[in-house]
């Protein structure tokens, strides 16, 4: 299992090698990117900052739970941090499962939970101005 | 008896920005709560976060109650809700 808090890019592939395994007929990987809009604003740029010392083990405790709710799961996720600009890649969530239906429920938890519950923030550098986004409010920085 | 107890402050994202700081030592009474610690620090601090609703405490790297009662030595951060992701 691979869980990183990282400034550099991260490789969705790399990811998929680390879950894979001869039992694991099915691996779905989620890739959250950056866009260029937000709340009816274009973007320019987003900057993540994250409690790295408590996101690692957060992200181990899903993916724990990933394994406990579908046995034979095996899980890798890479959150990205610093300046990320439109089109780079935030977030990797890779779930291997034996079959397919195991993979795809365990991987879209698995990227709900890291929304709600591992401590990274993103700072939305917008048209309008720059805000923290907190949850689903946008609070001016 | 200690008089005081001393923590280690951690703030991050909007919070850190109000308060100025990353990290501080601050000292608190015996017993104080992780509540106790935000408003002592809301004193110092007055541009921080007024509404304690929208904030979560960890005490150690774990998600706390407000009402844990703090250590000698205890690492104390303050997270707004966080937006990780997309």
């Amino acid at each position: 299992m691979r869980y990183d808090v990282t400034t550099g890019p991260i490789d969705a592939r790399e990811l998929e090698a680390a879950v894979a395994h001869p039992g694991a007929g099915a691996i779905c990987t989620f890739t959250g990117i950056v866009r260029d809009n937000s709340r009816g604003q274009s973007v320019t740029h987003l900057d993540y900052e994250a409690f790295a010392e408590m996101a690692v083990p957060q992200m181990r405790h899903i993916g724990q739970e990933i394994k406990d709710r579908w046995p034979g799961a095996r899980v890798a996720m890479a959150h990205r941090t610093g300046k990320l600009e439109v089109g780079e890649v935030s977030v990797v969530v890779c779930v291997s499962a034996p079959h397919r239906e195991e993979a795809i429920a365990a991987c879209k938890w698995g990227i709900d939970t890291l929304k709600e519950s591992v401590p990274i923030w993103k700072k939305e550098h917008a048209a309008d101005g720059t805000y923290w986004i907190e949850g689903d409010a946008a609070k001016p920085a | 008896m200690a008089v005081a107890i001393g923590v280690r402050v951690r703030l991050f994202a909007r919070l850190r920005e109000q308060a100025g700081f990353e990290t501080e030592a601050l000292e608190v009474a015996p017993g104080s709560t992780l509540g106790d610690v935000y408003d002592n620090l809301r004193r110092n601090h007055p541009a921080l976060e007024p509404n304690r609703d929208v904030v979560r405490g960890a005490v150690n790297q774990e998600f706390s109650d407000w009402d844990t009662v703090v250590s000698q030595g205890d690492e104390v951060a303050f997270i707004p809700p966080v937006s990780g992701g997309f």
